[in-house]
């Protein structure tokens, strides 16, 4: 109540901002018309795909868009006072002393070779002439505050010292300690792994409680969204297009694009039997191609007129407060929305389970490290081992998708690699149609190759970019020779078509081309072989969610197309739980929880995987989720735990077990069996698990 | 009821070298009437009100219309605020009534927050005024009853014994001396979820008490 009575204005106030860049072909308006207010203690949501002006419009708040970029129109006032036009002096105090901005990867804004305790107590001598000892202190307690543990000593550590989250806690530590009004976050939990990015959300929401901070976050996931906004922002190609408050956007996405959007994520707990992702056509247009004096939208829109193509409309008052840029909001009933024709291809139902494609037990891969001894440097060293892959056993039926998921460094790339063939296994077997896919690549058949493919995370890396895509569909036809030579061209034609692109990208350069088109390139490439299973690593985490949407249908077609087992590797628990048959949780090299994905995401739960679904950001703000922290990071593979790898952080032992768990330490946990195909590493006995309620309910 | 917890953090602030027309403006679009003025690292050093930005007529009659163009456009925040030590300022740890006190004392309507010369927060009357509101448990539905007793030891107790008795809670409660009675305190109290005739009837139950008003919110 005292709210409704002290109005404060707002903290911050964009008005019809504009901001273009300069370029060789004259200037390119990046940003336009974009207006919002954030107020204090409020955290104001700015999303959208990639190249839709987040960044741009957290940059001009600052004014940091670099010697090209500038501010054309509009005011951006800041407590009262026109940002716009003021000296570089001016904007620079403020900065120190009022803003302060936390961007996506915290390596870039700490300096590797200044400790951390240096970096932080110079913010304080530095704009507040404290005293070098007194600013050590106030460090130190901005750390506790940021939930540092062991603070004292993390100030004499150097960056490289400390986890990937520690470092971000460390920069929003940084940006705290002048107590800033206005706290500009650019994506800052993009890099971190699932269970890190849940604390430094859980983090920032305590700070925007207790220092009354005005926050505008950017980014484009839609969980994340969920979780720490109040208002939210959509913006497409430079455009706000929708503003209100987190509830009514997620409930009731007055714009098409919004609701566009909304259809591209899976939510968690839905599968690709009981529902279909769309994504939306066409592709968001670079500035210099944006229409003029029309909804921006239109070319993509499904509900687009005339009117929509010759008149651009403005952000205008739906109710309450939530603004969007249509025409046709009141219209618009998104429930009654079906997809047009072509958007997704029916899928063929999914083959009855067969026989196993591959069976894997028991593998291990472990990289040698050489000792730090002295008697290590003439051989005589005890020999330690990383074990990134140990006691790996698990099978798939053909046509059937295995997901896996886990933390950055528990080894799912590694066994993906060693299946592959790129990293040679230490123990253990694996067999793949009668093959033993424990030997070295050069000793595999021709044959074994062209049945085992993979899709790589980064299709850049991936794709030689002095060769045209259609030279680098055509190598691996020419060399398993699947077609004839004749024949190759229509074949690379058709693999093209079959994902979405036409003939003429046969001639383009891996630079030509947006991220999702190389991805589906490397798809393309993938399939050439027509192989038996296909390893994908990571396919879908660096696209954006509407281009993520149609690579996993794509995925999901060919599949079923051509009845290819897949192994899926990814950090989305939402994407896994759509996109699999089975699932496997991984933690530090070990498979802790195997089974089909329902048994998965609903008790009983191993530890581990409860407490993973409960840090997925999920994209409903209704939502009810369990809250579950691990403490601590993973601990170094090199010298694991012992008995249960996972005791170090279980949060579970100490309550169910009886002598607080102590089996866990000495003793490695039995693999207990759920139902046939689910089992689940653990000592704490499945009734009680079954008892634990389940993490995600919805309202 | 600290300062700390009422006070508004990140308060609107201008420098010395702030022209007087901007903070005009400043105070114009953010609707506040006093301006702290802080150097580097938010060091207070001087506070701009809206009187302070009033000139004296006497000042600008003796200048001519040319004159005061160039007067005006050189005014700085510096030129007309209250200097230094001049400000009167609280600690965040001081409690509400205190602040209260200190700005009755010397009719001012704002106390500048300030920790270690710094300033971390604004507390003004409004604030307070605010504070007097929810503590009486305005807006909030229920019965407000004004109770009239006798100043001695264990007439409050009677009064939330009886009400506990029925198992109603009490919402908001205050106590002052009746005016110009010193021998009585006149006690308000909110009370909800009772039925307004029940729970006068309990009230006047209570001997040597007297219930003197009683209204639904």
């Amino acid at each position: 109540m005292t709210e409704d009575i002290l109005q404060h204005s707002p903290i911050l106030k964009l008005e019809d901002v504009a901001i273009s860049y300069e370029t060789r072909y004259g200037d390119v308006e990046a940003v336009r018309q974009v207006s919002f207010e954030v107020h204090r203690a409020t955290t104001f949501g700015v999303v959208g795909e990639s190249g839709c002006g987040k960044s741009t419009v957290a940059f001009g708040i600052v004014d940091f868009l670099g010697a090209n970029g500038k501010i054309v129109d509009g005011s951006i006032k800041f407590q009262g006072r026109e940002l716009v036009g003021r000296s570089e002096a001016d904007l620079r105090k403020l900065r120190g002393d009022q803003i302060a901005m936390v961007y996506q990867d915290p390596m870039q804004a700490l300096n590797p070779s200044v400790t951390i305790g240096d970096q932080l107590s110079e913010v304080l001598t530095t704009h507040r002439g404290i005293a070098t000892g007194e600013a050590w202190k106030k460090s130190i307690d901005m750390l506790n505050r940021v939930y540092m543990p062991d603070s004292a000593n993390v100030m004499k550590r150097y960056p490289h010292q400390i986890s990937g989250g520690q470092q971000q806690r460390v920069v929003i530590a940084m940006a705290l300690l002048n107590n800033p009004a206005l706290l500009i976050m650019d994506e800052p939990t993009t890099a971190l792994d699932v269970t890190v990015e849940a604390v430094v959300l859980d983090l920032i929401e305590d700070l925007k409680r207790d220092f009354d901070t005005a926050i505008v976050y950017i980014t484009h996931d839609l969980g994340v969204v969920a979780r720490v906004c109040d208002y939210v922002g959509v913006m497409y190609a430079g455009e706000m297009v929708e503003t209100g408050s987190v509830e009514a956007i997620y409930d009731n996405p007055q714009h098409p694009y919004t609701q566009g959007l909304m259809r591209c994520v899976p939510r968690l707990g839905t599968t690709k039997e009981s529902s279909r992702l769309y994504p939306i056509r066409g592709r968001v247009p670079a500035p210099k191609d944006r229409p003029k004096g029309a909804c921006i939208f239109a070319p993509r829109c499904d509900y687009a007129t005339d009117k929509c193509h010759s008149e651009h409309p403005q952000l205008r008052d739906i109710q309450n407060g939530h603004r969007a840029r249509c025409f046709y909001s009141e219209v618009i009933d998104p429930d009654a929305w079906e997809p047009p024709e072509g958007l997704v291809a029916d899928v063929p139902p999914a083959l009855g389970a067969e026989e196993d494609l591959i069976q894997v037990s028991d593998l291990q891969t472990y990289y040698e490290q050489a000792s730090r001894s002295v008697l290590s440097l003439v051989g005589l060293g005890e020999k330690q081992y990383v074990k990134a892959v140990d006691q790996v056993s698990f099978s798939i039926p053909k046509g059937k998708t295995l997901g896996v998921v886990g933390e950055s460094g528990c080894g799912k790339s590694t066994l993906a690699k060693t299946i592959v063939g790129l990293e040679a296994p230490s123990g253990g077997e694996a067999h793949f149609l009668g093959f033993d896919v424990t030997l070295p690549l050069s000793n595999r058949d021709l044959k074994l190759i062209q049945e085992l493919q993979m899709v790589f995370q980064n299709p850049d890396s991936t794709m030689n970019p002095s060769y045209t895509v259609g030279h680098q569909i055509a190598r691996p036809l020419e060399r398993f020779r699947t077609v004839t030579k004749d024949s190759v061209y229509d074949e690379v034609i058709r693999l093209l078509n079959a994902v979405r692109l036409d003939g003429s990208y046969y001639h383009r350069l891996p630079r030509q081309l947006s991220g999702g088109e190389k991805q589906r390139v490397g798809i393309a490439r993938a399939f050439a072989s027509r192989p038996e299973l296909v390893l994908c690593d990571e396919p879908v985490s660096a696209l954006d969610v509407s281009v993520q949407a149609a690579v996993l249908n794509l995925l999901m077609e060919i599949q079923r197309e051509y009845g290819t087992t897949m192994m899926f590797i990814a950090h989305d628990l939402s994407v896994v739980r759509f996109f699999s048959d089975y699932v496997a949780v991984m933690y530090l090299g070990h498979v802790v929880e195997i089974g089909p994905a329902e048994n998965i995401y609903a008790p009983p739960y191993m530890p581990y995987t409860e407490a993973l679904l409960s840090a997925v950001p999920i994209p409903d703000p209704t939502a009810e989720q369990k809250h579950i922290r691990l403490e601590g990071t993973v601990p170094s593979a090199l010298n694991p735990p012992s008995g249960c790898v996972f005791h170090t952080r279980c949060p579970r032992r100490a309550e169910m077990l009886p002598d607080g768990g102590r089996i866990c330490e000495v003793e490695r946990p039995p693999w207990q069996h759920n139902t046939d195909e689910h089992r689940i590493y653990c000592h704490i006995p499945l009734e009680e698990l079954r008892k634990l309620d389940p993490v995600v309910t919805a309202v | 009821m600290f300062v700390r917890d009422y006070m508004t953090k990140h308060p609107v602030m201008v420098e010395p070298t702030t022209s007087t027309v901007e903070a005009q403006g400043i105070m114009a679009e953010t609707k506040i009437r006093h301006l702290p003025v802080v150097e580097t690292g938010k060091r207070l050093v001087g506070l701009v009100t809206r009187e302070r930005l009033r000139i004296p007529p006497a000042k600008l009659s003796s200048l001519n219309v040319w004159e005061i163009t160039r007067f005006l456009s050189n005014l700085t925040a510096k030129d007309v605020m209250v200097k230094g030590k001049d400000v009167i300022t609280i600690g965040p740890d001081a409690t509400l009534e205190d602040a209260a006190q200190t700005m009755a004392k010397h009719k001012i309507g704002c106390l500048p927050v300030v920790e270690e010369g710094i300033i971390i927060g604004i507390l003004t009357e409004v604030d307070l005024l605010v504070q007097l509101a929810d503590l009486l448990g305005v807006g909030v539905p229920g019965v407000r009853v004004t109770i009239r007793v006798p100043d001695r030891l264990g007439e409050f107790a009677k009064i939330t014994s009886a009400i506990a008795s029925r198992n109603w809670g009490i919402y908001a409660s205050g106590a002052i001396p009746t005016p110009k009675q010193p021998q009585s305190w006149d006690i308000v109290i909110k009370v909800r979820h009772a039925p307004k005739e029940e729970l006068i009837e309990v009230l006047q139950g209570i001997e040597g008490q007297q219930v003197i008003d009683v209204r639904e919110t």
